[in-house]
């Protein structure tokens, strides 16, 4: 990395890039001066047109003003403790970020920003809820020894020559094959369900004049609504799917995930470049998912939790996600993440038997529900839906099978299944809260929800459901104590 | 303190057998019960008078919207009936769950951590560890000042567990268990 840029006057404030006003320029481009052209361009009356256009263009005014003083009144500055961000014209903001509470340090780079060779610094703290300090845009090399040096003293002391494990490089096929095995389910359910109220509400009155008797002779109006529907289907699971493998493949292009010393380090994007670091001391959690289209295959993700802001709209920040495991290699890299601990070496444990009715109940009350309203009251037909009721019961098993969880010495792990499968594995000096809860239907049969709460991101807790009461409490009990911190073990 | 009876649960069974120490509590000699009664204390009295006032004016105005809906959608008489069945319902809940709640609720200052036990429908019991609290502040609102009751409210890193409040505490022991798990509240960083 290269140092030279910030070490000569490194404790100088420091400005933005003049590439910054372009940037701003653009930004404010696009929220007012482009609505204004379209306003004016769709208005059918020229009158309202012209005091759209006008409006808007009033508008755009102060926000180029406010642009530019924005760069003019922006520095930033480092002393050998914090960073400082100056900021605001009338209402001065003076930011000082302890370089000790930096979590990590994003370079991100738009695909604007790329072809101006620019970047844009994201710098987040523990216990904010969202991004600290946003130092937007610096030139590229500015941005790498900016972070560098932000990160430094954390550096120093994970020791200087440090090398580079290559953790997980995934090709554009694994991409693929991630973007084509990612869970899409929810999705397309959705969109199959509003596909099917579609043909519901509308096509049946149309299709049987709509379709051509003579290109279907042979097909009552059922059996050729049926088929409209299953194409439908097919259709739009097919456009998801594509869409999915694209999103993959364009925003996880490249992707990379190296560990440093004491870092993890991920480099991902082809058009919108995402570089970012995270000490490994800060990670809370790992979670290694597998898809309903993955555990077949035997092909995970892995996401790793760490303390920070979660921003919304932005997702898989900070957190570091790996879209595409074996499941071994996901298993190596839990290892490789924590010390050495491989969640596959430990002989996880059943929850209460019980859990397999009650999940199996979960599943069929709805079925049941659904089919015993609309079977008497719309038509018999819906009774067939009680069929369902036998992959439901398998449905049940297997999820009661992968219910399980371990407590050793330095980790907890749990695992639950219903479709995809979640194994969460958390290291117990990181547990911040354990809690013990149960619902009536549990309390009747002495079984309790066991909840290990970690400092990450809004879905940061694992849960183990249907424990007996008295394990739950007696595990609640000893996860709550506090195990002592270990330094680090170096991995060979 | 009590130990527990490790041996007895089956987690550590299957896994390798954990070097020796490092499940015991690191302070000895104090005492506290096994969860879940774990010594739990209960909440001022007057906190039941508290959600009963406000559990009224909840369940007062749910059941005024549910009159107003019945006298638009039925005659007078069916209006009548919505309103009293609604009002009955409302008096029913407003009268019992407080008390229930009341029931549920307990805390319990250990040697290393804060028991919180809650619900009537839905029981948690929660354990902050010391270390882990981050802040604690003590909450009015305007009826609570009324009542001389507060709330104190255990902050954490904790995604789910990020706020644990005790409510209906008279205010000096609210202030002062403030005070006490500041105190007593680690800096462990994250």
């Amino acid at each position: 990395m290269e140092f030279d840029a910030l070490e000569r006057d490194a404790f100088r404030p420091r400005r933005l890039h003049p590439l910054t006003l372009v940037f701003e320029a653009i930004r404010v481009a696009r929220h007012l001066v482009l609505p204004a052209i379209a306003g004016a361009a769709g208005a059918a009356n020229d009158g309202v047109a012209r005091t759209l256009a006008v409006g808007l263009g009033i508008l755009a005014v102060p926000a180029i003003a406010a642009a530019i003083a924005r760069y003019v009144s922006f520095r930033y500055r480092l002393t050998d403790d914090d960073l400082i961000l100056d900021s605001g014209v009338l209402a001065r903001r003076h930011r000082i970020i302890p370089l000790a509470r930096i979590q990590n340090v994003d370079v991100r780079q738009q695909p604007l920003e790329r072809i101006f060779g620019v970047a844009s610094l994201h710098i987040e703290t523990a216990g904010g809820k969202k991004t600290e300090g946003v130092i937007s845009v610096l030139g590229r090399a500015d941005a790498d020894a900016l972070r560098a040096r932000l990160l430094a003293s954390r550096d120093a002391a994970a020791g200087a020559a440090t090398p580079v494990e290559t953790l997980a490089r995934l090709s554009t096929r694994e991409l693929i094959v991630a973007g084509a095995t990612a869970n899409e389910i929810g999705v397309v359910a959705a969109a199959l369900a509003g596909l099917m109220q579609f043909v519901e509400d509308r096509l049946v009155e149309y299709l049987p004049e709509a379709i051509d008797p003579a290109a279907l002779p042979a097909l009552p109006p059922a059996l050729a609504i049926a088929a409209f529907v299953v194409a439908g289907a097919i259709a739009v699971l097919l456009v998801g799917w594509i869409l999915s493998i694209v999103g993959s493949v364009v925003g996880y292009h490249g992707f990379t995930l190296e560990r440093v010393g004491g870092e993890l380090r991920k480099r991902y994007g082809l058009l919108a470049r995402r570089e970012g670091s995270v000490p490994l001391r800060r990670v809370q959690a790992v979670r290694i998912e597998e898809s309903l289209l993955r555990r077949p295959f035997e092909l995970a993700a892995v996401r790793i939790e760490t303390a920070g802001a979660t921003v919304p709209g932005q997702q898989r920040n900070p957190e570091a996600f790996v879209p595409l495991a074996s499941r071994e290699g996901a298993a190596q890299l839990v290892a490789r993440l924590l010390d050495g601990f491989d969640p596959g070496c430990v002989a996880l444990l059943p929850v209460h038997p019980r859990a397999r009715r009650r999940i199996f109940v979960r599943l069929a009350v709805p079925i049941v529900l659904v089919a015993a309203t609309l079977g008497p009251l719309h038509h018999p037909g819906w009774l067939t839906l009680l069929v369902l009721l036998a992959p439901a019961y398998a449905l049940a098993g297997n999820a009661y099978a992968n219910r399980r969880y371990a407590v050793v010495d330095d980790y907890v792990v749990a695992r639950d299944a219903l479709l995809g499968r979640t194994t969460w594995v958390i290291p117990r000096r990181k547990i911040q809260t354990v809690h013990v809860a149960s619902s009536p239907f549990q309390r009747r049969h002495g079984l309790a929800t066991l909840v290990v709460d970690t400092a990450s991101g809004p879905r940061g807790a694992a849960y183990i459901k249907d424990l007996p009461e008295d394990v739950a409490f007696d595990l609640a009990q000893r996860l709550s104590r506090r195990v002592p911190e270990r330094p680090p073990v170096p991995i060979p | 303190m009590v130990e527990l009876p490790d041996a007895g649960i089956p987690s550590d069974a299957a896994a390798s057998p954990p070097p020796a120490g490092v499940d015991r509590p690191s302070v000895p000699g104090t005492h506290a019960p096994p969860l879940p009664d774990a010594g739990l204390r209960p909440l001022d009295p007057r906190v039941v008078g508290y959600w009963r006032i406000r559990l009224a004016a909840w369940t007062g105005a749910t059941a005024i919207a549910a009159a107003a809906c019945g006298a638009w959608l039925a005659d007078t008489l069916g209006a009548a009936l919505i309103a009293l069945a609604a009002l009955a319902l409302a008096g029913a809940t407003a009268s019992l769950l407080p008390r229930a709640r009341y029931r549920a609720w307990g805390f319990a200052v250990r040697q290393a951590d804060l028991v919180v036990r809650r619900g009537v429908v839905w029981r948690t019991t929660s354990i902050v560890p010391h270390a882990r609290i981050q802040h604690v502040d003590t909450r009015q609102g305007p009826l609570e000042r009324r009542l001389g009751l507060a709330r104190v409210v255990v902050h954490t890193a904790g995604s789910v567990g990020g706020a644990i409040g005790i409510p209906g505490l008279a205010l000096p022991h609210a202030e002062s268990l403030r005070d006490q798990l500041a105190a007593l509240g680690g800096d462990d960083g994250v």
